[in-house]
């Protein structure tokens, strides 16, 4: 187990409706050494691990089988867990209180996510 | 031959003082008169009557007329003939019996003599003047003549011209004649700034009411003076209602702030422009209307008011935001598809073998994707045909609806995501048959069966059966590890909340796919059981 990956033994939540794009994101995940709390499809079930698990950080897909994940995003950001969007939509096509948010463009490169996470955490440190 | 050609000055001439005041007070009363009446005279004839009247009365004239050269063109229009004048025609011509005025005329003869050498003209013996040209049939006697330029800015454009005195004209009844011109000339001009300003306030008028835009004036404090029918007509406040700040009640109330704010900058901005909601009274709904104002301006530059427009955007609104949303819709769904096939291509060649077989298994893959998008982007719905979905892949690889293959269930669609998995699985099931199934040996029977199950919580599944039978027993079922197997056992539970059940029997592959179905979907299933 590598201690240089920034996100080695952090708790990451996963929220993404596509199996295939979660697993890509859960395998990318684990080789940096991160736990993943996840991945999960839906609204409700992420809402559930916002609230109940502890967490480092989440990725979150906006698009959930067409509904939003952003109360998922609301409920961490007030719980101060950083996140970052991934999805297929331009920022401008967000509304507005989440157009600045952290974003990771579908498709994506794994590198790309898990650089993302790893700019939303704190450097505790590691300096 | 008149010796009137070059009369001497009028305050040189020896008139008797009594008489001299007498008739000024009598001209100035005409010219009173003339100037009073091109305010209501209805039109230039009527106005060129009453001016050839009073000179009738005060010259002693038995008939006159007034006209005009039309455009510099050395042709003369009538503008009135005397009442006196037409009732001493006596020709048979039915445009002067009807009161026709002769237009067009030649500029020539004694009267021409006026215009052309810009002059008063007395003429006493008419029948030997040189310039005579004769009279038109009916025309009176011409005994004597008084003619008399009429001027705008130094050039000569009109005249009048008297008939018969009884004793003949002289200085006097030219220096009546000439002192009423420049009267004349002011009444005549005067009555057509006013024809013309009426005419450019009704075509602006006109205008301003034809446009479909809703138009007002204001103050700079955004009171309104003024507003048109349209602004009436669609949002139902009458002109008393809106005047004042009365319009604010037709904005929509969270588009009354921005309204302030608008008349806020009238201070310093030239135009204004906003976007709000207005009433509209016949919908009794709020429509989005571009609201622009422009300072009309003094002579000095100084605001006197404000000119608004209101332009209905509404519809442009509309089809904005209805374009942002499918744009937006449309680049998820490419970048998720991508994303799909990305991880599906990964998956594929982390699975092994030769590379023709990953490139077969690829492409099939990526084949059924495409036909479920291309089904999905057919329909208005977006939604796909169970049974098409089906029959499609299975067709696709060659395979025949005979004894041994039966595909049965009622009517089913499916919104597209869904449709895509179900479809990917289908595909999945249907090459591992051919391989190694149903599909490759001549004993094999598939049977493929859909329905919908109602459960008493009120949820509904989709039930889809895949059953293999009569397929020898094989040593190794190839599509336990695979791709298809993970899609069956774990994708579809994943993103669909399916239960999914994949087992290798002796025999063939047997699979069960449940799948909750959303209310609105099973309505759906209703409606098309219906029709």
């Amino acid at each position: 187990m590598s201690h240089d990956s920034p996100l080695a033994a952090k708790r990451i939540l996963v929220v993404e409706d596509e199996y295939f794009i979660a697993r890509d994101l859960e395998r990318a995940l684990r080789a940096a050494d991160a736990i993943v709390i996840g991945p999960v499809a839906t609204l409700e079930q992420g809402l559930d691990l916002a609230e109940t698990q502890e967490l480092d950080a989440a990725v979150l897909d906006v698009n959930l089988a067409g509904t939003r994940a952003f109360p998922i995003a609301d409920r961490l950001s007030a719980r101060s867990v950083p996140w970052t969007f991934l999805t297929g939509y331009d920022d401008w096509a967000l509304p507005a209180p989440y157009r600045s948010a952290s974003i990771v463009a579908k498709p994506f490169h794994a590198d790309r996510v898990i650089r993302a996470i790893g700019a939303l955490m704190p450097d505790e440190g590691r300096a | 031959m008149s010796d009137s050609a070059d009369p001497p000055p009028r305050a040189t001439m020896p008139e008797p003082p009594v008489d001299s005041v007498q008739r000024d007070a009598h001209v100035l009363a005409g010219i009173n008169r003339i100037l009073r009446e091109a305010l209501s005279a209805s039109t230039e004839e009527d106005l060129g009557q009453l001016c050839l009247e009073v000179a009738e009365d005060l010259t002693g004239a038995a008939f006159s007329f007034f006209g005009e050269e039309r455009d510099s063109s050395g042709r003369l229009d009538h503008l009135a003939i005397s009442e006196r004048g037409w009732a001493a025609y006596r020709g048979s011509d039915p445009e002067f019996s009807q009161r026709k005025l002769p237009n067009g005329l030649k500029i020539h003869g004694i009267f021409g003599e006026v215009m052309i050498q810009d002059r008063t003209l007395i003429v006493n013996e008419p029948a030997s003047h040189p310039a005579r040209v004769g009279l038109p049939q009916g025309h009176p006697v011409l005994h004597n003549f008084l003619g008399v330029p009429l001027r705008h800015n130094g050039e000569t454009f009109a005249m009048f011209a008297l008939g018969n005195h009884p004793t003949g004209f002289t200085e006097r009844e030219k220096a009546i004649a000439e002192e009423l011109a420049p009267a004349i000339v002011q009444a005549l001009l005067r009555k057509r700034a006013e024809v013309a300003s009426r005419a450019s306030r009704r075509r602006l008028l006109t205008l301003i009411e034809g446009i479909p835009q809703l138009v007002w004036t204001a103050t700079s404090d955004g009171r309104w003076t003024w507003a048109s029918p349209q602004w009436v007509t669609t949002t139902g406040l009458s002109v008393e209602e809106s005047l004042g700040h009365g319009w604010q009640a037709a904005v929509h109330p969270e588009d009354r702030d921005a309204a302030h704010a608008f008349w806020a900058q009238a201070g310093d901005h030239g135009d204004l422009t906003m976007e709000g909601r207005l009433f509209h009274a016949e919908t009794g709904r709020y429509r989005w209307y571009k609201t622009r104002a422009t300072p009309v301006r003094d002579d000095h530059g100084a605001i006197i008011e404000w000119f608004g427009t209101s332009t209905d955007i509404d519809n442009l609104r509309r089809l904005q935001d209805r374009q942002e949303t499918l744009v937006a819709e449309l680049q998820h769904r490419v970048r998720n598809i991508l994303t799909i096939v990305r991880s599906i291509f990964t998956r594929t060649v982390e699975a092994g073998g030769p590379i023709d077989e990953i490139s077969d298994h690829f492409r099939g893959r990526l084949d059924a994707l495409a036909r479920t998008q291309i089904v999905a982007t057919q329909t208005v719905s977006g939604r796909v045909d169970l049974e098409n979905l089906i029959r499609d892949e299975l067709l696709g690889v060659g395979a025949i609806e005979d004894e041994r293959l039966s595909i049965r269930g009622p009517d089913v669609t499916l919104p597209a995501d869904t449709a895509e998995s179900i479809g990917l699985a289908i595909h999945e099931l249907t090459t591992n048959a051919l391989k190694y199934g149903a599909l490759r040996h001549a004993t094999g029977r598939l049977a493929i069966a859909w329905h919908v199950e109602a459960h008493p919580n009120g949820k509904c599944e989709l039930i889809v059966k895949w059953d293999e039978t009569g397929v020898p027993a094989m040593p190794v079922p190839p599509v336990r590890e695979g791709f298809g197997t993970e899609l069956i056992r774990e994708a579809l539970p994943y993103g669909l909340g399916a239960r999914t059940e994949l087992q290798f029997r002796g025999g063939g592959v047997f699979c069960v796919i449940s799948l909750p179905l959303p209310a609105e979907d099973v309505g759906q299933l209703n409606r098309s059981a219906e029709g």
